[in-house]
């Protein structure tokens, strides 16, 4: 004897994951933690449907009085109604009708109880909180990444002072760009901190996501000649390129290099992740 | 976290209205099932989550933030979060052709020969745009609307892995390399119309069960909603199995293991296709997996393409809980073994 999800339930499960959704979509920028920032009109319109059909389905139950004798009328109905579609020339209304006999699928109003799992995801989001990816994750992931693709040519460098630039770019600049157009200059970038297996580096790091942080991969430079502030701070890294000595790339996992002579603590960015395009 | 929670959920209750014999999910474990008094209305269980996510927010939450569990808590709702607006998508997609479609018209548009359907429905899934969550209950809906199963059946394996939003983002994620585009167009489409040729041929109708469709208040748009609500519920749920699953895997395995691997042609694709279905990607998103093996040939990731929106974790929880075990214990084999050769074949002679 088991227990089907009451239709209140199944409505009141759709609002809690819809309110979720809405949470951390349309309240504020927890998203950014999971997903890119395109997706934030999708994930709020699904967070308003989800609310959208508990909260009908909430006022069509209150509506029927009576629910008990309601719901029967109803499942008896959902049964009857195969009939009327009129196709049953394939013989595909009779199985249906098999398919109700074992008892299966006919929820008509009792939802699977597969159905509680969707609370899961709430739970997460509730009580772990779960933050972006950081210095675990990151050390996880020492697969060599493509390089840079789209090798358009690099612009010169711009101005006289350090020049910010995403982890991304100076990885594409460090490796493919002909013109060395990072010779000579301090560079600034900004990351996370994750400590390094071999001794007189860290990495300053950023992840980038493909699609979601299912399969994020990381960014990382290796920096020298400062002292490594504790795993997963946020830091701006000042220095120049440490030209690298060889000219086929080696085999095995490379990081460019970056020599800092200045590195300051700073929060967190709003945006975790660093966007692909630069 | 996750033990708290099972234990949790093993004492949630509602008011039993009728016996929960959906033998064929199995996912929920036999402790779920505890007699409760019948004919309660008000939904006790959900009081139960609601005071639980209240309490544990304070009592619990500080001491939940181990690396490990949040990184897997993060991949985990990531995974949820980014799948759920396209399963909401295709859902409503479903819901609609339960709701507004007439049943004779599916009968109509494809070719009465279930032979001839069968490709025609593999075709269909190039111009609808659906994740493979979503393609499941579309499936079930069009097989409860009296569409051949072997013919749902190649709509359901084309629809995700061929659809312009997948082959765009391929495109994307392979720049100058238009014969990936073009090998897990064809290689799927040829897969998805096998196994409707196969399901035709060889297939029982006994070994699926095929989903009846709740039928609402009399408007359309009511059924409509009863539809929604009801697949939501049934995919949502195995979705949350195969997001456990993938996430669990993606933060226990280390992927060094997966380089070392990648030196074998043979058992690269086959590493790779098993991999696609142990990550349960979406079809939208797994391309840029795929692009960053960088260490695998180009065959191998083809196989990761064309078997990932065809069979992976969430959808063998997602197809066993809608047509039955006995019906992926078959459905899911064959597809794997069909997708994995031709995979292999075309990307021996286009790659």
């Amino acid at each position: 004897m088991a227990v089907a999800v009451n239709r209140a339930t199944q409505n009141l499960v759709l609002i809690l994951l819809g309110g979720a959704v809405l949470r951390i979509s349309a309240f504020s920028a927890t998203y950014l933690n999971y997903v890119k920032p395109g997706f934030r009109p999708f994930l709020i319109g699904a967070g308003a449907v989800l609310m959208l059909l508990g909260v009908s389905g909430l006022v069509q139950i209150w509506r029927s009085k009576g629910t008990e004798a309601d719901d029967h009328r109803r499942e008896d109905r959902a049964h009857g109604s195969r009939t009327e579609d009129g196709h049953d020339d394939h013989g595909q209304g009779d199985r249906g009708h098999d398919g109700h006999g074992r008892g299966g699928h006919g929820h008509a109003h009792g939802g699977p109880r597969v159905a509680w799992l969707m609370c899961l995801p709430v739970f997460a989001i509730f009580l772990i909180a779960p933050p972006a990816l950081g210095s675990f994750a990151a050390a996880r992931d020492d697969a060599p990444r493509p390089r840079s693709q789209a090798l358009t040519a690099f612009t010169p460098l711009e101005g006289d002072g350090p020049v910010d630039m995403k982890i991304g770019e100076f990885i594409g600049r460090a490796w493919d760009d002909e013109t060395r157009s990072l010779s000579g200059r301090q560079i600034r970038l900004t990351g996370f901190v994750v400590p390094s297996k071999k001794k007189g580096q860290w990495f300053v790091t950023r992840m980038q996501l493909a699609c979601c942080a299912a399969d994020a991969f990381a960014l990382k430079v290796a920096v020298k000649g400062v002292p490594a502030p504790p795993a997963d701070t946020w830091v701006e890294v000042t220095g120049a390129w440490v030209p690298h000595g060889f000219e086929k790339m080696p085999a095995g996992i490379v990081h460019p290099e970056l020599a800092a002579t200045d590195v300051m603590k700073i929060d967190a960015p709003a945006e975790p992740y660093e966007d692909q395009s630069y | 976290m996750k033990s708290d929670t099972i234990w949790a959920m093993s004492h949630l209750h509602t008011g039993p209205r009728q016996p929960w014999a959906d033998e064929d999910g199995a996912v929920p474990p036999a402790s779920w099932g505890r007699d409760v008094p019948p004919g309660r209305s008000l939904p006790w269980g959900f009081m139960l989550v609601i005071a639980l996510l209240v309490v544990g927010r304070f009592a619990l939450a500080p001491y939940l933030t181990s690396a490990a569990l949040q990184t897997w808590a993060t991949v985990f709702v990531a995974i949820c979060v980014q799948a759920l607006p396209f399963l909401v998508f295709g859902v409503a997609l479903s819901a609609a052709i339960t709701a507004f479609v007439p049943g004779s018209f599916w009968t109509r548009a494809l070719p009465r020969h279930p032979a001839a359907a069968v490709p025609v429905a593999g075709m269909a899934g190039a111009v609808l745009p659906g994740c493979e969550c979503a393609s499941v209950p579309v499936a079930s809906g069009l097989m409860a609307r009296g569409v051949t199963p072997a013919a749902a059946l190649a709509f359901l394996l084309a629809s995700p892995a061929i659809n312009p939003i997948v082959l765009v983002a391929t495109a994307v994620a392979f720049p100058g390399q238009p014969l990936m585009v073009a090998a897990r167009f064809g290689a799927s489409l040829i897969v998805a119309v096998l196994v409707g040729w196969l399901w035709l041929r060889f297939g029982r109708s006994e070994w699926l069960r095929i989903p009846s469709r709740p039928h609402g208040e009399g408007s359309k748009l009511g059924a409509f909603a009863e539809a929604m609500r009801h697949d939501l519920l049934h995919a949502g749920g195995f979705l949350i199995v195969g997001g456990l699953a993938a996430a669990t895997i993606n933060v226990l395995v280390p992927r060094e293991w997966l380089t070392a691997v990648a030196g074998i042609p043979w058992l690269a694709v086959l590493v790779m296709a098993l991999l696609a279905v142990l990550l349960s990607i979406c079809s939208e998103a797994d391309a840029f997996v795929a692009a960053s093996m960088s260490a695998f040939s180009p065959t191998a990731k083809l196989a990761f393409l064309v078997v990932g929106p065809m069979v992976d974790l969430k959808l063998i929880a997602l197809q066993a809980g809608t047509f039955g075990r006995a019906f992926a214990v078959r459905f899911v084999p064959l597809t794997f073994g069909l997708a994995v050769l031709v995979s292999a074949l075309s990307g021996w002679l286009l790659l």
